[in-house]
Formats: C-alpha cells, sequence, structure tokens
C-alpha cells in the first residue's frame, strides 16, 4: 500500500505461510487458515506455543514496540483486521513494512475511560486487537476482556504487562545495524527475543531477530551469525546486567 | 432547463430588452431577436437583482415561480388560470402587474416551457397558443430556435428547415441518426417535454416516532421499539420504492434534552440492526463520562463526549434521570432503492462484523475517534499518514506517490509521536547543539534528553539531513535538519533541529 515493493514482499510472505491461500483478502473468519490459530510471520513462529497466536488468547509484550506490530502482521497479511487502541504513536509506515494490511487497520487513538468497552467492542469485529492500557486494569477486568476474547475468538495483544496472559514476549537485548559516530543511518536492527507463556507456552524460547530488517521487514538472523555476534559482543560478562539491552553498534 | 412537472400548460413572462437577457441561445439570425441592442454585453447581476420586481409581481398570481434567467420567468398556468378566470384573464392581468415596473412584457402561455417560450416572442404581447395545439404552433418555426447549434447547421442541409419538418420524422429515426440530443430535439418539436417527467424523491415525512408515557427509565423498552419503528420506517420506505443514505436517531428525555446520531444506513440495515445502534447509542450515553451521562450538544460530528468526572448517577442500571419522551426515526437523504452499494470505504471490503464494532466504538466516542490510515505525501513520518474517520473517504491533499527528497531513507519508525517530544542534544562540553547554514553540526552530539528525561549518552549517531520545505510561501516555509541518534539505552530517535528548537519526532523501537 506504501510502496509497490512491498506488494511483492507481502505476496511472497503470505504465500509462504501455512495453508494460507492468496485468495483469503477478505476477512472471514471461515476462511482463515488453522483453526483455532492465527498465523504470524514464519521469523516469529519459533517464538510461540503452536507457531502461530491461539485464537482468544492474550499475548504480551512488555512495552510498545515494533515488536507488537511484527506479530500482528502475520493476521493482518492472512486477512483478518487489526485494531490498535490507545497507541496514537503507532507507525502507520512501520506496520506496513512489517507485513501489517493499513487497509485492515483500525485506529483508536485514544479510547478514554471506558477503554475496557471499547477493546471489548473491538475484540467482536476485529481479528487482532492491539492495546496499549490507559491504566492498570484490575483482575477482574482482565478476566472480563479475557472472556471476550475467547468468546469471539480474537487475539487480545497488550503493548504492557498482562497478569495470566497465555504468550509473554519481550525484547531482551537490541543493536542497530549501519550507523556510526556521524556517518551512516539507520539500517537495521538485530534483536533479542525471549518468550515465555503459560502452560505449554512455560519453556521460555528465545530468537535473535532483525527487527527490523534493512527493508523493514522482520526476519529471523541466521543462527550462526547469531551465536557468534553473541559471543563476541556480549559473552564477556561484563555487558551490563540481562535485560537492559545496551546497544553497541557495529559501523558497517 | 427543467420544465415545471405537473402542469403541462406554462406561462412565461419576458421583458423584451431586458440588460443582460441571454435571449435566445443560438437563434442570432431570427427576426425579433436580432434587433436587441447590446443584450449580451451587459452585467447581468444587477440585471438578475433588478428582474426581482418582476418575480415579485408574478408571485402574487402564483407563489412558485421559476426564473429561467434575467428577464423570463415561468409560472404553472392551470391553477391560476382557474382562479383568475382563464388564461387570456390571468395574462393579461400579469402584464398590467408587470408593466408598472417599467419593463415591457410578453406573456405567452402554450403546452410546456419550450413553446410558452416561444409564444412569448411571438408578438408585441406574446401569445396564447389554445391547449393542443401547441405542434402546430412550433411547427412553422425553423429548427434554430432549438438552440441545438450542430442540429441547426445540420438539419436545413437536408432539406428539414422547420420544426414541423423535423417533427414528421419518426422519433426511432430522429433517435438513430442523432442521438439522445436529437431525441430531446425532436421531443421539443413535436411540443412534448424535453424528457419524460422525473418525479424528484416525494418530500413527504417519512420519520416514524414513538412516544413513551410514562418515560421509559431503562434502554430496553426502547431498543425494542426501535425495532418495531424501523420495521415501519422500512415499510414506508419500500412502498415508495426508496431507500435511505443516512438514519438519524433522535432520542427525546424528559426533561427536554435531546440526542441525536446520524447512522450511514444506504438501505442496508435490517430493523434489528437499527434497534441495535439504538442501543448503542443510549449505551454511549450512559457510559460517558460525567454528570448526568448526557452527551451534550450529541452528533456524528461532535468529538468525545468527555468531562471531568463527577458523576453522581447510578450508572449501571437507568437510562438517564427522568427518562426518555420520544423516540424518533428519521431517514435522511432518500434515494430510489437500487439495491445494496458496496465500496463505501474505499478499496479493502469492510465486513459488517468490522463495520458494526467500529460504528459501536463510535457511538461510544464519537465519529472521529475510530480511524483509518491512509497514505499521504510528506517528509517527516507524521505527514506520510492521514488518519481518515472510519466511514468517511478522504484523498490526501499530497500524494504519497511523489518523490519527496529528502525523505530519510531505511526502515520507518514504529513509534511516530503524535505531537514531537521537546528535547535537548548537547556535546560533551553541555553545549546545544547547532546546525550552520552550510548544514555542518557545531559538534557531535552527546547527550539527548526527550521529553523531560533524564539525558542520555549518545553512542551513535548519522545526520544533519537538512530540509528546506516550502520556501516559496512564507507562511509555511520550514528549515529543518534532521538527525538519528542512538542513545545508550539501545533506542534510536529521529530527532530534528527547526528554529534553534530540538524535537523528537520518532523513534525506532
Amino acid at each position: 500500500m506504501f510502496d509497490s515493493r512491498l506488494m511483492g514482499a507481502d505476496t511472497a510472505r503470505l504465500a509462504a505461510l501455512p495453508g494460507a491461500s492468496l485468495a483469503p483478502w477478505r476477512y472471514d473468519d471461515a476462511v482463515l487458515p488453522g483453526d483455532g490459530m492465527l498465523p504470524v510471520l514464519p521469523a516469529l513462529r519459533g517464538l510461540l506455543p503452536g507457531g502461530g497466536l491461539r485464537r482468544g488468547s492474550v499475548v504480551a509484550t512488555g512495552h510498545w514496540s515494533l515488536l507488537c506490530l511484527a506479530l500482528a502482521a502475520g493476521p493482518s497479511a492472512a486477512g483478518a483486521w487489526c485494531a490498535a487502541a490507545g497507541l496514537p504513536q503507532l507507525g502507520v509506515r512501520a506496520a506496513a513494512e512489517a507485513g501489517l494490511d493499513p487497509g485492515r487497520l483500525l485506529l483508536i487513538a485514544d479510547p478514554g475511560p471506558g477503554w475496557p468497552q471499547v477493546v471489548a467492542a473491538l475484540l467482536d469485529g476485529c481479528g487482532i486487537v492491539l492495546l496499549r492500557p490507559p491504566d492498570r486494569p484490575s483482575a477482574q477486568l482482565r478476566r472480563k476482556l479475557e472472556a471476550a476474547a475467547r468468546r469471539h475468538g480474537s487475539v487480545l495483544l497488550v503493548a504492557g504487562e498482562w497478569e495470566g496472559a497465555q504468550a509473554r514476549l519481550l525484547v531482551t537485548r537490541q543493536e542497530w545495524d549501519g550507523i556510526g559516530a556521524g556517518h551512516g543511518r539507520l539500517r537495521a536492527r538485530k534483536v533479542q527475543v525471549v518468550a515465555d507463556g503459560r502452560g505449554a507456552a512455560g519453556r521460555p524460547r528465545e530468537q535473535w531477530l532483525w527487527l527490523p530488517g534493512p527493508d523493514g521487514a522482520v526476519t529471523a538472523v541466521a543462527q550462526d551469525i547469531a551465536e557468534q555476534d553473541d559471543m563476541a559482543r556480549w559473552g564477556r560478562g561484563s555487558s551490563g546486567p540481562a535485560g537492559t539491552g545496551i546497544s553497541r553498534v557495529s559501523t558497517g | 432547463m427543467t420544465p415545471p412537472r405537473s402542469p403541462r400548460r406554462v406561462l412565461v413572462v419576458r421583458c423584451p430588452g431586458w440588460p443582460g437577457a441571454a435571449g435566445w441561445p443560438g437563434i442570432a439570425g431570427w427576426p425579433g431577436i436580432a434587433g436587441w441592442p447590446g443584450a449580451r454585453d451587459q452585467e447581468s447581476a444587477s440585471g438578475a437583482r433588478a428582474f426581482e420586481q418582476v418575480v415579485h409581481a408574478v408571485e402574487a398570481f402564483c407563489p412558485q415561480v421559476e426564473v429561467l434567467r434575467p428577464g423570463a420567468c415561468a409560472i404553472g398556468v392551470r391553477g391560476p388560470a382557474r382562479y383568475f378566470g382563464g388564461e387570456d384573464e390571468l395574462a393579461r392581468k400579469i402584464a398590467e402587474a408587470v408593466r408598472p415596473c417599467g419593463f415591457g412584457c410578453q406573456v405567452g402561455v402554450a403546452d410546456g416551457l419550450f413553446a410558452a417560450e416561444l409564444a412569448a416572442l411571438a408578438g408585441p404581447a406574446g401569445r396564447i397558443v389554445a391547449p393542443g395545439e401547441t405542434p402546430s404552433f412550433l411547427a412553422g418555426h425553423p429548427v434554430a430556435v432549438l438552440g441545438i447549434t450542430d442540429l441547426a447547421d445540420l438539419l436545413p442541409l437536408l432539406g428539414i428547415r422547420t420544426l414541423g419538418d423535423f417533427a414528421a420524422l419518426p422519433a426511432a429515426e430522429a433517435v438513430s441518426r442523432f442521438g439522445t440530443r436529437g431525441e430531446l430535439a425532436h421531443r421539443l418539436a413535436r411540443g412534448l417535454d424535453p424528457r419524460p417527467l422525473v418525479p424528484r424523491p416525494p418530500a413527504a415525512d417519512l420519520s416514524v416516532r414513538q412516544e413513551f408515557d410514562p418515560p421509559a427509565g431503562q434502554a430496553e423498552p426502547v431498543v425494542f421499539a426501535a425495532k418495531a419503528l424501523a420495521d415501519q420506517m422500512h415499510d414506508r420506505l419500500a412502498a415508495s420504492g426508496l431507500a435511505c443514505v443516512r438514519l438519524k436517531v433522535q432520542v427525546t428525555c424528559e426533561d427536554g434534552r435531546q440526542i441525536s446520531r446520524l447512522w450511514r444506513h444506504d438501505g442496508l440495515l435490517s430493523g434489528l440492526a437499527v434497534a441495535e445502534r439504538v442501543r448503542w447509542q443510549l449505551d454511549g450515553w450512559r457510559t460517558a463520562p460525567g454528570g448526568h451521562g448526557g452527551p451534550g450538544p450529541a452528533g456524528p460530528g461532535n468529538g468525545r463526549p468527555g468531562r471531568p468526572d463527577g458523576r453522581d448517577a447510578d450508572p449501571g442500571d437507568g437510562v438517564q434521570p427522568g427518562g426518555i419522551t420520544w423516540l424518533q426515526l428519521i431517514p435522511d437523504q432518500l434515494v430510489r432503492a437500487g439495491g445494496r452499494q458496496l465500496g463505501l470505504w474505499g478499496d479493502a471490503v469492510v465486513s459488517d462484523r468490522v463495520a458494526r464494532a467500529a460504528l459501536r466504538v463510535q457511538a461510544m466516542l464519537g465519529h472521529p475517534a475510530v480511524t483509518r490510515p491512509v497514505p499521504a505525501g510528506g517528509r517527516s513520518p507524521a505527514e506520510q499518514v492521514l488518519l481518515v474517520p472510519f466511514g468517511d473517504h478522504d484523498v490526501p491533499r499530497l500524494p504519497p506517490d511523489r518523490p519527496w527528497p529528502g525523505q530519510i531513507p531505511g526502515p520507518a519508525p514504529a513509534t511516530v509521536f503524535p505531537v514531537p517530544l521537546a528535547a535537548t542534544v548537547t556535546d560533551r562540553s553541555g553545549q546545544a547543539v547547532t546546525v550552520t547554514g552550510r548544514a555542518q553540526e557545531s559538534a557531535p552530539p552527546a547527550r539527548l534528553s526527550a521529553d523531560g528525561q533524564p539525558a542520555m549518552a549518545i553512542l551513535s549517531w548519522a545526520g544533519p539531513w537538512p530540509v528546506t520545505e516550502r520556501w516559496w510561501d512564507p507562511a509555511r516555509a520550514r528549515r529543518k535538519a534532521r538527525f538519528q541518534l542512538v542513545t545508550e539505552d539501545g533506542r534510536a530517535w529521529l530527532a530534528v533541529l527547526q528554529d534553534g528548537r530540538w524535537l523528537a519526532e520518532a523513534s525506532y523501537d
């Protein structure tokens, strides 16, 4: 939509999704592949139990980042509608580059004090709802919204903390590529994403991703490069506390 | 030139020699008009104002006057003629009423506007063509009076010189040889209206309403009544072969307050769907924060009904203190029922389910609260997206498919601050970093503080990328220099220096 180049990339990515055909551009429950599972971008499959977003589940990402958009991109590319509530800062172009279809995106910049009703209404209509809660939701409210997601078979993707989320993904380390001291530009970012969750998702998984890659797309970092870099940059034990994600910049 | 509809007998009043009167188009050679001095050179706006006196005089005879142009107006003649004692008498009285205004007056009566106007020109005081004699009256006129230039040139070459000759042609031949304009001309020549009558959708009141006595304190009875009302309204519309584009739901409270909202209908909503929207409207009203739950001046265009929280009414059970006394459904923008319309929201087909959710949220927060992004043109990340309220169709002023030199290349930032954050960027010595006219930074940026947060060390940076936008327009001209900065917490920023102030436009989280 933003770039003709992207259409090709989208199509290729879409074709790579399991069971996805190019036909279901219109959202309809019946045509989405995988009963009970919304497809995600191939790079993210390893991070999620079952290799996709389970319908009716809640997924938390700690805070707002491109990771939220990347998670929503797979279902959107497969034909689901996506709504974003409480995220006026959502970069639509970045979303499009990650694979999310802006034509099937609803933005509710400020859901106001009645945000739980807004989110419940959105869960009814959209396959995936991005939410940054304006305040810390009570346990009762959380249960209500979880029930709404289950009832409508949609996924609530929280850009924040959500106790009881089925899966939780966090960016633990990040590193920008292509920029130096006064030269170059931001080209790509390599991040380490760690996922855990409840039940089957309990075992922590981790994955190195290009988030974004040089063309804005989200892909997995080849295993050997990741390990090599990991050893070289992070393995010395003096790289600060885990999770701070201090950036070391290579001047490529 | 639309003829008056129901009365086919038409009376035309024209003032010969009217300044600025356009005359009959395309008949310069026709006697009676050629001699008008400078008829086309005059200013017509003043003429239009002066002609008001004449129209006013004619209005005394018939309130519905169609002003054809300054210098000519028309009325339907049937009713006034009966009242004033015949067409001749009416024409005489009108001429008498107009002459005191200081203008000459010709009055013509015939079947249809075209013939009536020619009849007005037919003599010094006009002429009255008896009913049914219009075709023979027209037959003697040259084809040039049709006012269709190419036909006026062509028909005499074919040996057809008068309207009578032309009317003698079979209608089908006229259409097949001369197209739709030929058909129109042929109908005129035969003394018919230029096209079959197309009555406009009736102005009849198709709204439906229900009173609640005693006032309804709960939403349920109102919603229940809404379904029955909607069915009733749909039946009425269907009986007239109409559909409405929008539906206005108006709820009146016991204390006189009104809440009304417009819903897009397009003839697609069932009675149940209308009832659902009434429920959302009431829900939105009830759950709106503040006071008595009233949204104030509600409407599709108003903002969010947000007010400082001062709720004293129990938000849970009742609809309103006072209750609801009237529910009214008003069909808006009537159109002929022509089946479903699709694609109202642009390219992607919006499924009913998504539309319902979006409308529901719009009922709670107001129409502009739910938006869809549309790509737009610009250099900063915020300019590249236009947010269009759901249900509207808006086209960006600046097209996105232009080169936009000076855009920041590479991956787009995931976080675009709706309002850029104030920032400070300092060099190693604590001095604010500036950029010279030659796009040279004063010193390497060393620390960034955005939005009042503690300063962070800058590990790497790139820039400046200078942009001079709209230098030709002093009001909107801007000079900027953009930097990409990576801070010690790993975040990457897009910062811009404009008029000596640093702003964080976006971050690449």
